[in-house]
């Protein structure tokens, strides 16, 4: 009798299936298996998603943190930037205007004076970038300020001051600007590992301020000899800022200040931007400011990479001014604006405001 | 939300784009590095490295003058006297001593009534009696409130009685002349660089510039508006290397020289006589049998010696090789001389 206990047990077996089936609505153990582990890669695909924007965040954290937000909020008697960026993908020029300042401790930290102001302009059309370095010194109309030296517009109201400022005086454009303090240039240069410069003249300086003294209000001798030499952050910073032994004063140290500009691109283009830019960002905050996002950043960065030799063309609106004294008796560079204007056009075309 | 999508795009973007470079900038090492093939040098030839005064003879690499932090060496011709500027805290002086660098005494004070002093750029006459060198002596004395030029100009002294004095006064507020060299055979020449101004608007410019210490005369061999610096004399006396700058860099280039000048040669010999083109090049130096011309160059960074093998039996120098690379990635200090001896 055999088959009975078989039928029995079949038949119990088949209601254990049954049950089994409308329990769980799966074909049995190995199909569960294979279900679990399908969410199982799942969840990996995601977790590993997550890692890697987790990843990337913490990468370029110290980047996000560089970049300033525009302001939502125009600043109060300062005018709006007068044009907005270009789209991405537009071919239209792009002008950046870099700002330097001394903010060693014996400024106030909330009013410091653009002792360096330089237009970046990158024309995409022309795979071409122009370096417009305007005097500290020029008596400029400081919008909704009384008329003052242009490095004052910085001091009076920041970024969107100085940007006002120049747009007004140049009929530049400036969809940007970047801000680096003393400190910060030597950073940048040490990060990279220095910057080759060919000296033009012997430096020579014996009352550099000597800025990393404790009070600020020290100085020391300086001496660069002239010709091709490696300059590490500090003795860069006194390239760019000695003016003491220069009888071009504030305009040879504006020549200066292009060339280890153009030194630091050519350094930063023979470096692996991927590791380097998170460290350098590191270093840079407090130091260095800038409402350039990121995205903008980067595209800039590229543009510049691909950059030769003759791609630069370095101007200067030293032939437009002359010196003269304001009538509170400071020593100033007044423009011939007409002069200047006409130069603009010939630098930035039909770029300019109206 | 914006930031992280902004985030992954320009890493993306970067990686994509190829924002990693091929590595070309390179990183001081903190030592001199040799290739692995190294070129043989002939005499002795002197550069310093973060202020150490090193010497490279045959294949050996020699450091020299523990603890003195040295630029500019110079030699005799047969190598028995050396000189270097030592550099202080806030001045300088120059040394001179025996071909090992012993035996040695100071030539030049480190201040003086008008303020602590820079010396630098020794050259010595080819029996070491005297020694050109670059000093802001003479200079007035300056503050942030009463600023005076403290240009350099040319010295020259007696190393024996110690008796010096100013034989070219600087410009003011160029930062002075550089690089002064005797002329062999012709004692009483000496070449040097010279920084002025010059175009429209005012530009930086550095010329060439004979001088006789016999007459006074001083002549320009080289043209106004552009920068060639850095003059090195052939052994023989008949030739100058130098530096020219152009947009694309800083060219060794090579000209004879006039048994002497009453004006400027016109026009200036310099256009035909590049001998290394392209690159970023300083400091140029003879060997001291004229065969070759030894020069820092800009490499991935870094700057490293060379030799450059060159002929100068006939009127005009010609390389007749490659240069070679003496050494490799050892950030060399561009701003210090080279020196050369038998």
């Amino acid at each position: 009798m055999a088959p009975t206990p078989n039928r029995v047990g079949g038949q119990a077996g088949a209601a254990r299936l049954v049950g089994s089936m409308n329990h769980s609505g799966a074909r049995g153990a190995p199909g569960g298996l294979r279900l679990r582990r399908s969410h199982w890669i799942g969840l990996g695909i995601a977790l590993l998603c997550l890692a890697v924007i987790a990843g990337v965040l913490i990468y370029l954290s110290p980047v996000l943190a560089l970049l300033d937000s525009r302001p939502a909020v125009p600043v109060r008697g300062v005018p709006a930037p007068a044009k907005p960026p270009p789209p991405l993908a537009s071919s239209q020029r792009i002008n950046v205007l870099l700002l330097g300042s001394d903010n060693d401790q014996k400024f106030q930290q909330n009013a410091l004076l653009s002792q360096t102001m330089i237009v970046v302009s990158i024309d995409p059309r022309t795979h071409q970038v122009t370096l417009l370095s305007l005097p500290r010194d020029l008596w400029v109309d400081i919008p909704s300020h009384a008329s003052a030296k242009i490095d004052l517009a910085f001091a009076q109201g920041g970024a969107p001051l100085a940007r006002a400022t120049v747009e007004k005086a140049f009929k530049i454009p400036i969809h940007y600007y970047a801000w680096i303090g003393l400190n910060g240039l030597v950073r940048v240069v040490d990060r990279l590992g220095g910057v080759d410069v060919d000296i033009l003249h012997p430096v020579l300086d014996d009352n550099y301020p000597n800025d990393f003294s404790d009070s600020g209000y020290g100085t020391e001798r300086v001496y660069l000899a002239a010709g091709p030499q490696h300059l590490d952050g500090r003795r860069t910073l006194q390239y760019v800022r000695s003016r003491h032994g220069d009888l071009l004063s504030d305009f040879g140290r504006s020549i200066r200040q292009q060339q280890v500009l153009l030194a630091l691109e050519q350094r930063m283009a023979g470096m692996d931007l991927v590791t380097a830019i998170p460290t350098l960002a590191k270093d840079l905050k407090g130091h260095v400011k800038t409402d350039l996002d990121l995205v903008r950043l980067t595209q800039l960065a590229l543009f510049m990479r691909g950059l030769h030799g003759g791609d630069v063309r370095q101007a200067f609106v030293t032939p437009y001014v002359h010196d003269a004294t304001s009538a509170d008796g400071q020593q100033i560079l007044v423009a011939n604006w007409p002069a200047v204007h006409a130069y603009m056009r010939q630098l930035f075309g039909s770029d300019l405001l109206p | 939300m914006r930031r992280v999508m902004a985030a992954i795009l320009v890493t993306v973007t970067a990686l994509s784009a190829g924002c990693s470079s091929s590595g070309v900038a390179s990183r001081d090492p903190g030592k001199v590095v040799m290739p692995i093939t190294r070129v043989t040098v002939p005499g002795r030839l002197y550069a310093t490295k973060a202020r150490t005064l090193y010497r490279f003879s045959g294949t050996r690499l020699t450091a020299m003058l523990s603890g003195i932090k040295a630029k500019d060496p110079a030699v005799t011709p047969d190598g028995n006297r050396l000189a270097v500027a030592q550099l202080n805290a806030q001045s300088s002086t120059i040394l001179l001593g025996d071909a090992l660098g012993q035996n040695r005494h100071t030539l030049t004070p480190s201040s003086a009534a008008e303020g602590p002093l820079w010396a630098f750029a020794p050259a010595l006459s080819s029996d070491g009696q005297r020694c050109l060198y670059l000093t802001d002596r003479g200079k007035q004395p300056s503050s942030p409130q009463n600023l005076r030029p403290n240009d350099l100009g040319i010295w020259i002294m007696d190393t024996a009685s110690g008796q010096s004095r100013r034989i070219v006064a600087p410009t003011a507020y160029t930062g002075g002349d550089s690089d002064p060299v005797f002329r062999p055979g012709a004692a009483d020449q000496l070449l040097y660089t010279t920084y002025l101004y010059g175009g429209t608007p005012l530009q930086p410019v550095a010329r060439l510039s004979w001088h006789s210490m016999r007459t006074g005369a001083h002549v320009y061999l080289s043209p106004d508006q552009a920068r060639n610096f850095q003059p090195a004399i052939s052994p023989d006396g008949r030739f100058v290397a130098f530096v020219q700058a152009t947009a694309a860099g800083d060219d060794l280039e090579v000209m004879p020289l006039a048994p002497a000048y009453n004006r400027d040669p016109q026009p200036y010999p310099t256009d035909a006589a590049v001998l290394l083109e392209s690159g970023m090049v300083s400091e140029p130096v003879w060997a001291p049998d004229s065969s070759a011309i030894a020069f820092l160059k800009l490499v991935n960074g870094s700057f490293d010696l060379f030799i450059l093998p060159v002929s100068s039996s006939g009127p005009a120098v010609r390389a007749t090789g490659p240069a070679e690379a003496v050494t490799h990635g050892s950030f060399l200090d561009a701003d210090s001389r080279l020196a050369w001896s038998a």
